[in-house]
């Protein structure tokens, strides 16, 4: 009945025994480049040459494990024991953590929390859009309203046209410009249902005529329905964010500085208002914080790139010079400064305590400084120049250790064939059997080739072809390419363009290893022919 | 399949719909809670959400036309209304409404004339309604959901809306097997299956070209396993929601004394804090080990520095500062949770508690175990609770023993002035299935088990105070094995069974899962399946016992007529 799922561990040692033979027989591609099988064991590393072997070492490394355990068996009886017998009071902290700690022994699985199978792209999950349904509902009642607040719109505007200020000649004015519902069909206040009397008088809405009791009744003053025909230029609009100005006002005042309307003709016009003026209102803190967002996505780019700079520079690769990290490290610190003031800026500005907008400008706030804090600050510090020459030189060594080795085998496998064919050369047999060193394959099939002390001939070749380029002329139009593009990257480099400088120096270094080639070519051909003189 | 990442893509998407800008985030009491165990609050900022809202409390009358208001709430009736209030004098600027569950189309039609000044942006349901916890963990925070041992109607519809959200975060479309003896399990397996039905267009994924077999929607009933939550853990989460108790993530320690100010409040959440997650399952001599290990490496850290002598040391103190304070934090952090539960555990004797729970749990010898429950329930030095527990394990195993001793040991618990009313109505509250399967131990599987653990105790790897195996384990191994599951786990339906296992499975517990049940699901996902656990609630032993109290309130004692004199609490008790 046991299982594979249920009980690993009742399997764990025939696997490590019969799986050790098979699944550690490795390929080592070693330095001379000669392969070697190994049958190396699991645990140690160690190469036992034989299966046999290997499977007693297992073997005997499994029972090292079974002591383990028991000894770690033994380690947490003792610690419990310990443990049960410690005394109440004792709360020190050092001490409860050494005592947890010797419960270690308890328990030998240790369970890794990563799992492959929840790690692996996750998809975002089902979704319902309601939206166009919402609009199909919302925007032909919305429709209607336009219409209806664009007529009330141009009655306000008629009313105000030619106003007169005596209190009778302007209900004439408003009566002429509106007709006005005849009071007797109403009994009773529409939006109350309590009916009008003697001390109940009706009020008439001056946008739409309607009546209604005066306790039902709003109060519209001049300036905000002048404001409503007229909307106000974008840099008056810092007064309408102000409290919303209509209040219930008192009936004395209500016909002598505004128009008394209807709840339903209010609400209508006020929104109005509001869709204008949130148009037209761009407070401060909006264009801070506009400030904000493009100073972040100017830089965003620039981080990543540092990192590559960084990571390049630490490979040995010449793509960048140790100038350019620093330079844009300094505009990434500026760019943070900038950042930085800005949201000071913004936490500046005046609220009221306690406000929302109190709390939106100290997490603004907040929010760049962490920026600032994970993003910009947190970048790798500049290396040390000798550190990176180290590394250069280091890789330049490699390399040359690389070339000479190819070289080397190369002559080992040209010696075997020369030995089989019995001397002779044929040109371009070799060529391509290591791409890397064309020089060295070159000068092979010269047959001009012999011992190590040509390793140092193939820094003289990178070093002397500098010189070539100055010894022929400009009129070889690669060079004025590679002129050219040398021009390209001095300019990004001071734009701190760093991608431009990156594909520009893959540029370059094609032209210059083409015009090596070229180079080589001419030499070869002209050395084939002095020496076949 | 993980959960957490499921919720964190939700909320991702639907602030990234608002676009660039400065956003405010409207939420109901659930959903802030949804939210914040996904993200944290900086993380939100990065986001470019400021400002946080709640609809059903507290709100201001601020109005900040310039910023743009992602709505995300619950699509209940009440956030509906306020919705609309909130529409027809809109404070912010634009709306992006996001409904966390499927919502009726006449509250859609509600909304849109409640628009007038034309400020939704869009109207979307996104899936994101129920509480990630662990990656493979999900709660939806219903603490009791019984009443007289069947469905407590609002937890009903909540628990079906839950299972639907994650069955479409995952974009399955299940098979539903349920508890056959559990009317409950039934009733829920019923009602999913009929929303699917009814929710063609939402459901219409298409199935796996392979012809392997549809995901599998488990629904599991906690009284066919009462004694997983009774049990003391010992694995790092499960440890401290059982002494220390987890809230949506958060342990309070302000009863806790000589703690920092700064961390009477502590955030435990695997997305944010690595050591935790490294460290959730861990059991609690590893936990130790492994912070000594963080400490010492933080001293180090601290001691270099100390040792700021130039302005090079300087520059590098400030570049490695916001690690190295992160790094401060989490050490502070685990060595106040550590040493608590060390105390903890030494306080309450729970080496000793702990052993003779997993030995009543897993094997049957009734004389010993009632002399060393009653040793310990005697003992002063075992807290009540410990007492109770010990009890209420003894009282489930030995309820048809001719010498079963449950009153006596009452007696004893109540002169301690313990909560023994609590017994008889444990006994009514298991299922019959429970009281069958669970001890019964002239089963073949036991046989099995017995012969298993003898294995495990020679070769040395087996901890007594983890050897218990909960029932969820051994319904997983059947499963992931394809066992025939009909007799026990019908399907709700008339879709064919399918003969092979299924590749994914999402297993809900009415009456609420636990962090040992966390555990195992884990290891099963170690070994390949994908496993996702969920339950009403997430208990300890504490909040069971209070779901008990809940879900056996007026119901007749039926099985423990015996135990008559410890029926009622004692006066001014619950």
């Amino acid at each position: 009945m046991s299982n594979p799922f249920e009980e690993p561990d009742d399997h764990r040692p025939p696997a490590y025994g019969g799986g050790g033979g098979s699944s550690t027989f490795l390929l080592h591609p070693s330095d001379d480049s000669e392969i070697l099988e190994g049958f190396l064991c699991p645990i140690c590393k160690s190469d036992l040459k034989t299966p046999e072997r290997l499977t007693a070492h297992v073997e005997q490394q499994h029972s090292e494990e079974q002591a383990l355990l028991k000894s770690l068996k033994e380690i947490y009886s003792l610690a419990k024991k310990k443990i049960l017998n410690l005394d109440e009071t004792a709360t020190d902290l050092a001490r409860s953590l050494d005592n947890s700690l010797q419960v270690v022994g308890g328990k030998q699985e240790r369970v890794p929390v990563v799992n492959p199978i929840l790690v692996g792209d996750q998809l975002v999950g089902t979704d319902c859009d309601h939206s166009s349904y919402f609009k199909a509902v919302r925007n032909p009642r919305l429709e209607r309203y336009a219409s209806e607040t664009n007529k009330l719109i141009i009655r306000l505007d008629k009313l105000l046209d030619g106003l007169p200020s005596d209190v009778d000649a302007r209900k004439k004015h408003e009566q002429s410009k509106v007709p006005w519902i005849d009071g007797k069909l109403v009994k009773l206040c529409p939006s109350c249902a309590r009916s009008f009397g003697l001390t109940r008088r009706q009020h008439h809405c001056r946008v739409c005529g309607s009546v209604m009791c005066d306790g039902c009744s709003f109060h519209l003053s001049f300036e905000e329905a002048r404001a409503i025909v007229q909307p106000v230029s974008p840099g008056g609009a810092d007064s309408a964010r102000a409290v919303p100005a209509v209040q219930e006002s008192s009936p004395k005042d209500h016909d002598s500085s505004g128009f008394r309307v209807c709840e339903h003709c209010l609400h209508l016009l006020m929104n109005r208002k509001e869709m204008q003026d949130s148009r037209s209102d761009r407070p401060l803190i909006t264009k801070l914080y506009d400030r904000l967002l493009q100073e972040k996505k100017d830089i965003e780019p620039d981080i990543p790139m540092y990192s590559k700079i960084i990571g390049s520079l630490y490979e040995g690769d010449a793509i960048y010079r140790l100038s350019d990290a620093s330079a844009l490290r300094e505009k990434i610190g500026r760019a943070a400064e900038r950042i930085d003031n800005v949201s000071k800026t913004v936490l500046a500005i005046p609220f009221t305590q306690g406000s929302r907008e109190e709390a939106l400008k100290k997490a603004i706030r907040l929010s760049c400084i962490s920026f600032i804090k994970e993003r910009m600050l947190s970048i790798p510090p500049l290396p040390v120049e000798d550190e990176i020459k180290k590394i250069q030189l280091r890789k330049k060594q490699e390399t040359a250790r690389r070339i000479e080795r190819e070289r080397r085998l190369a002559l080992e496998a040209y010696e075997r064939y020369e030995l089989e064919s019995g001397g002779g050369t044929t040109a371009g047999t070799y060529n391509g059997s290591s791409s890397s060193s064309t020089a060295s394959t070159a000068e092979m099939t010269n047959g001009r080739f012999y011992g190590p002390t040509t390793v140092t001939g193939s820094d003289n070749w990178t070093s002397q072809q500098p010189a070539g380029i100055t010894l022929s002329s400009s009129a070889d139009p690669l060079v004025d390419q590679i002129n050219i593009v040398k021009g390209y990257i001095r300019q990004a480099r001071e734009a701190l363009r760093f991608e431009e400088v990156e594909t520009l120096e893959r540029n370059l270094s094609e032209l210059t290893q083409e015009f090596y080639e070229r180079q080589r070519r001419r030499a070869t051909a002209t050395e084939a022919g002095t020496s076949g003189q | 399949m993980n959960v957490i990442k499921a919720v964190q893509l939700y909320i991702e998407n639907m602030i990234a719909d608002a676009g660039p800008g400065m956003k405010m985030l409207m939420m109901d009491r659930e959903t802030t809670s949804i939210v914040s165990m996904a993200f944290s609050q900086s993380e939100m900022l990065q986001q470019e959400v400021f400002l946080f809202e709640r609809i059903d409390s507290g709100r201001s009358n601020e109005r900040l036309k310039y910023l743009k208001c992602i709505v995300f709430i619950r699509p209940t009736r009440d956030n509906v209304l306020r919705l609309q209030t909130e529409l027809k004098s809109p404070k912010y600027g634009a709306y992006y409404i996001n409904f966390s569950n499927i919502i009726p189309r006449t509250e859609i039609k509600a909304l849109a004339e409640s628009d007038e000044s034309e400020s939704v942006r869009g109207v979307k349901e996104i899936y994101a309604d129920y509480l990630p916890v662990n990656p493979n963990l999900f709660s939806l925070n219903i603490p009791t959901c019984l009443q007289s041992l069947n469905w407590n109607q609002e937890a009903l519809e909540r628990s079906v809306q839950g299972v639907i959200s994650v069955l479409l975060s995952f974009k399955f479309r299940p098979a539903i097997r349920y508890k056959s003896s559990s009317s409950t399990a039934q009733t829920l397996a019923k009602k999913v299956h009929e929303t699917i039905n009814k929710e063609t267009a939402l459901f219409s994924f298409r199935p796996p070209e392979d012809g392997s077999p549809p995901p599998l929607l488990l629904i599991l009933d906690r009284r066919d396993d009462p004694i997983t939550p009774l049990l003391n853990q010992w694995t790092y989460q499960a440890m401290v929601h059982e002494l220390l108790t987890i809230n949506k993530q958060r342990v309070d320690l302000s009863d806790v004394q000589g703690v920092p100010k700064d961390l009477k409040e502590i955030v435990l959440s695997s997305e944010q804090d690595e050591f935790f997650a490294a460290n959730l399952y861990s059991n609690f001599g590893e936990i130790a080990t492994t912070i000594k290990g963080l400490m010492d490496e933080f001293q180090k850290k601290v001691h270099d520095q100390k040792k700021i002598e130039s302005i090079n040391d300087m520059k590098n103190f400030v570049e490695t500062y916001p690690q190295f304070k992160k790094m401060s934090g989490t050490v502070s952090k685990h060595l106040v949770l550590i040493s608590e539960l060390s105390l903890q555990v030494s306080k309450q004797q729970l080496f000793e508690v702990s052993e003779l729970e997993q030995e009543i749990a897993c094997r049957a010898d009734h004389s010993t175990q009632l002399q060393r429950v009653k040793r310990l329930v005697t003992d002063e030095k075992i807290n009540l609770q410990n007492a109770l527990r010990l009890i209420l394990l003894y009282s489930m195993r030995y309820e048809r023993h001719a010498n079963c001793g449950t009153s006596g040991l009452l007696k004893i618990l109540q002169d301690r002035g313990g909560r023994a009313h609590i017994v008889p109505r444990m006994l009514e509250y298991i299922s019959t299935s429970a009281r069958q399967e669970l001890f019964n131990t002239v089963k073949i599987t036991d046989a099995v088990k017995l012969t298993r653990n003898l294995i495990k105790g020679l070769k040395g790897v087996e901890n007594v105070y983890t050897q218990h195996n909960c029932v969820l384990k051994e319904v997983l191994e059947e499963v992931t094995r394809g066992r025939p599951l009909d007799a026990s786990y019908p399907i709700m339906g008339n879709e064919l069974p399918f003969r092979r296992p299924p590749q994914e499975i999402v297993v809900f517990v009415i009456g609420g899962t636990t962090y040992e049940e966390a555990l195992a699901v884990h290891r099963f996902n170690q070994d390949g399946f994908k496993i996702i656990l969920g339950g009403t609630t997430i208990h300890n032993g504490d909040s069971f016992i209070e779901e008990i109290v809940a879900a056996t309130a007026g119901v007749s004692f039926k099985h423990s007529r015996s135990l008559q004199q410890f029926h009622h609490a004692p006066a001014g008790e619950a």
